[in-house]
């Protein structure tokens, strides 16, 4: 029976983040390669036909008809989050897309393990507080998932662009996890447990990582356009909404399909 | 939410806290291979899924 329901997470995993690879690649991975041409000096970025235009000014203009030399100086000038801090973890040279597969099956991969592991998550908190995921609470699963992994820590950290400014990678990493876990105690405390003092606990829980704040970086400034990164912060929310509902949902329901074959 | 009549965990008390346990284990260490992981292979291939969830990356 155990394994059944392990099983159950797994499928409902293995589809979620197949239908979430899916939401990405209509909003989300457009911005991020669109955001990559402005990050850093040295990437070749074709002069595209509708990034000139919109982003306008002359300094984008020559950024992508000159490079070289000249442009690591402006970028340099432009922003110290630039080239090499940029592209700090992310060398080419080094690392690589595993077992040679392609930018997207990388994605693709990525996306089933992920969903497996919030699927998992979701069904061992599920297991452990002794609450049954079913087709009817699903989605409310699912949306409380997304509140303690996306939403929560995202007032602190919004989803970021390849390029922007930000605080060194281990505290921010730190602070994440911490907010996650918080964040999803104080959700059980709130939403799980009766009791006016359970109520109350949870919402300190909840508030507690954000009172503390999360590590900024020192300069804020960034060749990524401002208006790249408010798109993307709201696609990044509104797709993984996507697919913590899904998920919430497909859990329920393969909980249930277990449920009636026990 | 009184709806989960129809399909309550079948699972013994102690068989639930197991498998919870061992559904929480393996799946924060997916998350943490795919998100979180300071290998640049593993952060490549999950690049463009890392900055989608919102990960701390770069």
């Amino acid at each position: 029976m155990i394994v059944r329901y392990l099983l159950a997470a797994l499928v409902a995993g293995l589809f979620s983040g197949a239908l979430m690879t899916a939401a990405q690649e209509a909003r989300v991975v457009p911005l991020i390669l669109h955001a990559e041409e402005f990050e850093g000096g040295e990437e070749t970025a074709p002069a595209t036909d509708g990034t000139t235009p919109t982003t306008g000014g002359a300094a984008t203009t020559q950024e992508h008809s000159s490079f070289g030399a000249v442009l690591l100086d402006v970028a340099s000038y432009l922003s110290p989050v630039s080239v090499a801090y940029a592209h700090e973890g992310e060398a080419h040279e080094e690392g690589g897309i595993m077992f040679g597969m392609s930018r997207f099956s990388g994605t693709l991969l990525a996306n089933l393990v992920t969903g497996t592991g919030f699927a998992l998550l979701l069904a061992g908190f599920s297991l452990v507080s002794g609450h049954p995921i079913t087709v009817a609470n699903g989605a409310l699963w699912g949306a409380a998932g997304w509140l303690a992994v996306h939403m929560l820590p995202a007032i602190g950290l919004p989803p970021e662009l390849p390029g922007f400014p930000a605080a060194d990678l281990t505290q921010r990493q730190i602070w994440w996890v911490a907010t996650v876990l918080l964040s999803a105690g104080g959700l059980y405390l709130l939403f799980l447990k009766p009791g006016i003092v359970a109520k109350i606990a949870g919402i300190v829980l909840i508030a507690a990582p954000q009172v503390y704040g999360a590590p900024q970086p020192s300069d804020i400034s960034s060749n990524v356009p401002a208006v790249l990164g408010a798109e993307f912060a709201v696609a990044a929310l509104a797709t993984t909404l996507f697919f913590w509902i899904v998920l919430g949902l497909a859990l329920g329901f393969a909980n249930e399909k277990v449920a009636k074959a026990a | 939410m009184a709806v989960s009549t129809t399909s309550s965990v079948t699972l013994s008390a102690n068989d639930r806290l197991v498998a919870g346990v061992f559904a929480l284990l393996l799946g924060a260490f997916l998350v943490f291979g795919a998100g979180l992981a300071n290998s640049a292979v593993l952060h490549d291939t999950a690049h463009d899924t890392r900055h989608s969830y919102g990960f701390p990356c770069h």
